[in-house]
């Protein structure tokens, strides 16, 4: 798989090593104990919805947050107990968390003023960051007066001057309007590639999580529920949530006895697999309408709605039993709403997952 | 409105103003004058009565213990409350609301009830009195207002700032002193003046708990009992001088608007 060419793996350890790590919050369970492997040069995103523990995940990584349970390496070295301004992470926060008091410049020097790197070191590596992130005719700034976008500059350069092992950016761009958010997007992806660290972020965006990440977890209520890279996770997914948390999925509900799965819609085909509730996933773009010998699952139903999108056409067709199927075709059928039209698709375009 | 009821609420306001500040303008007037009674007619004005009073030893013994009290009240509550505004911050609201109005009952308290209290307090356990006593009887009033000024000021303070100095090195010591108290500092600063100008202007609390020696206000009183001169009103001058000045000192500092 193309996302998989690039993982770096075959024996080498992982740069963060996250085993059995978990976090409450007095009887809420924030993080459920969960194994994590980053490795380094990885652009990494924790996806997930609202509430489901990715900034107590990142700030456990960062060291903001106790863990209350398991472990975290860095490099092979426990820094479980170790304070943030002992591990090799820096950290771009949600509200960025600029100095108020400080102009851009110092902003940026901060960390490296209180490593006491020498002052002639110190300018340069300002200025060559400023230049990075492009802002370096905001230096002499104060943050109250940077606009969002470039505020979001100034934190990632504050935090990457730093030259961390890790990168933890938490939402970077959910504060930003869709156009910056394009825009930095590519500018991550432009930095992430010429300084070539490892960058862990947060988002709840599943279009940023593909568009950046190289592999991407999925968390469901504190848990991972599942970890590969973009493409694997779209095609893949080991569940009805992911299915449908990434992408748009046609989610139909099976069941299965004694190796056949006999779908609530109609079809049914043989798959081995333990008795009970499974559902179907599959993606509208391998769905077809009117479709051709190929496809081993047909279903009939009724064309429900039809929109006209630019490169594709979305079709709506509600199935016999009740379910709707949606359909993404590059080219227009002919079709009229109202008539009845055949859905199906090939087995290998398909995913079973357990229960409903 | 009308413009004739208008012109009414303007002159009834004007009158309230004039009656309460005109007390302060005699007095001001009054410390300026050669009279030797504080009475009218003003024949002359002059400074004589600042130089009387600057050439007794007792004023300036009372002068540099109102000082000394309202320096070290403004110091100590300043730091006490912000350790305390700060503490609060992170409690959550709702225990914080709890915890601000109990500190607040002094507040509410009559000053007579407080000194009272504090006189039987420090006699019971047998603290000597001192300038010390006055000191903690003035905390008990102005540590309330410092703590309320700085954990408003917390409400909507930008935590992330602090975890960024941690993230980028700072151990919690230098991460407080080179952010977290830089960005309160204006708010801080102006706590303490008001924690100042209320102390300086503490009679009662004062003479409950000074034993021997005076303040300025203690000064005044004594002198009043004995032989009323206008070198009284020098020193309410000055005391009005001090307390508006670190009054619109703390104004300005901590951005008060309106
Ligand atoms: N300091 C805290 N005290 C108590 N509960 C907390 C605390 N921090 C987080 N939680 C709870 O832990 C859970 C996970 O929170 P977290 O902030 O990690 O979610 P998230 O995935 O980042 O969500 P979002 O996308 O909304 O930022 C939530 O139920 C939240 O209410
Ligand atoms: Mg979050």
């Amino acid at each position: 798989m193309a996302a998989d060419a690039k993982r770096p793996d075959g024996g080498r350890t992982p740069l963060v090593q996250l085993r059995g790590l978990t976090k409450s919050f007095g009887p809420v369970v924030a993080v459920r104990p969960l194994d994590l492997d980053i490795y380094a040069g990885d652009f990494f995103a924790l996806l997930g919805p609202s509430g489901c523990g990715k900034t107590t995940l990142l700030r456990m990584i960062g060291g903001f947050t106790e863990p209350s349970g398991g472990t975290i390496a860095i490099d092979g070295v426990d820094v479980t107990r170790l304070g943030p301004e002992k591990r090799p992470t820096n950290m771009v926060f949600q509200g960025y968390g600029l100095f108020p008091h400080m102009t851009v410049r110092q902003n940026i020097g901060y960390g490296l003023r209180l490593a006491r790197v020498a002052v002639a070191e110190r300018a340069g590596r300002v200025e060559r960051i400023m230049d990075l992130v492009r802002i370096a005719e905001l230096a002499e700034r104060r943050p109250d007066a940077l606009s969002g976008g470039q505020a979001q500059r100034v934190a990632l350069a504050r935090a990457l001057v730093m030259e961390p092992r890790v990168l933890l950016l938490d939402e970077p761009l959910a504060a930003l309007d869709l156009k910056l958010r394009k825009q930095m997007q590519e500018e991550l992806r432009r930095i992430h590639r010429q300084i070539g660290g490892t960058f862990v972020f947060v988002t709840h965006d599943q279009g940023e999580a593909m568009g950046l990440a190289n592999r991407i977890a999925v968390m469901e209520a504190g848990s991972c529920v599942q970890e590969g890279g973009p493409e694997e996770i779209y095609r893949q997914p080991k569940t009805r949530f992911v299915s449908s948390f990434i992408g748009e999925a046609n989610v139909l509900a099976g069941e299965r006895r004694a190796g056949v799965v006999t779908l609530g819609a109609g079809a049914g085909f043989a798959e081995a697999g333990a008795d009970g509730t499974v559902s179907v996933v599959v993606r509208p773009e391998d769905v077809r309408l009117d479709p051709g010998a190929d496809a081993e699952i047909r279903l009939d139903g009724r064309l429900e709605d039809v929109v006209f999108l630019g490169p594709y056409t979305r079709y709506r067709v509600v199935l016999d039993s009740g379910e709707e199927v949606v359909v993404h075709a590059g080219d227009a059928a002919g079709q009229a709403v109202g008539e009845r039209v055949a859905v199906g698709w090939r087995r290998d375009r398909q995913r079973l997952v357990q229960g409903s | 409105m009308t413009a004739v009821s208008n012109a009414l609420w303007r002159a009834f306001g004007a009158l309230v103003v004039a009656l309460m500040l005109t007390p302060l303008a005699l007095v001001v007037l009054f410390s300026f004058t050669d009279n030797a009674l504080t009475n009218f007619p003003i024949e002359r004005f002059s400074t004589r009565w600042f130089r009387t009073l600057f050439e007794r030893a007792e004023f300036w013994k009372a002068f540099g213990n109102s000082l000394t009290i309202a320096g070290s009240v403004a110091v100590i509550s300043s730091v006490v409350g912000t350790l305390a505004a700060l503490a609060l911050a992170r409690l959550g609201e709702r225990l914080a609301n709890a915890a601000l109005v109990t500190l607040c009952f002094p507040v509410m308290l009559p000053a007579l009830v407080i000194g009272i209290a504090l006189l039987v307090f420090f006699n019971k356990t047998g603290v000597p009195f001192s300038l010390a006593t006055v000191i903690l009887g003035h905390l008990v009033i102005t540590q309330p207002f410092v703590i309320l000024i700085v954990y408003a000021r917390m409400v909507g303070f930008d935590y992330a700032a602090v975890d960024s100095a941690r993230d980028l090195g700072a151990s919690p010591w230098v991460a407080f002193w080179t952010v977290t108290f830089p960005m309160v500092s204006t708010t801080v600063i102006g706590a303490a003046l008001i924690a100042m100008a209320i102390s300086l202007d503490d009679f009662i609390i004062t003479f409950f708990t000074i034993g021997g020696g005076n303040t300025l206000p203690t000064y005044i009183w004594g002198k009043v009992r004995t032989y009323l001169d206008p070198s009284i009103n020098a020193i309410g001058t000055i005391l009005l001088a001090l307390t508006i000045a670190s009054t619109v000192l703390a104004l300005r500092l901590s951005r008060y608007r309106g």
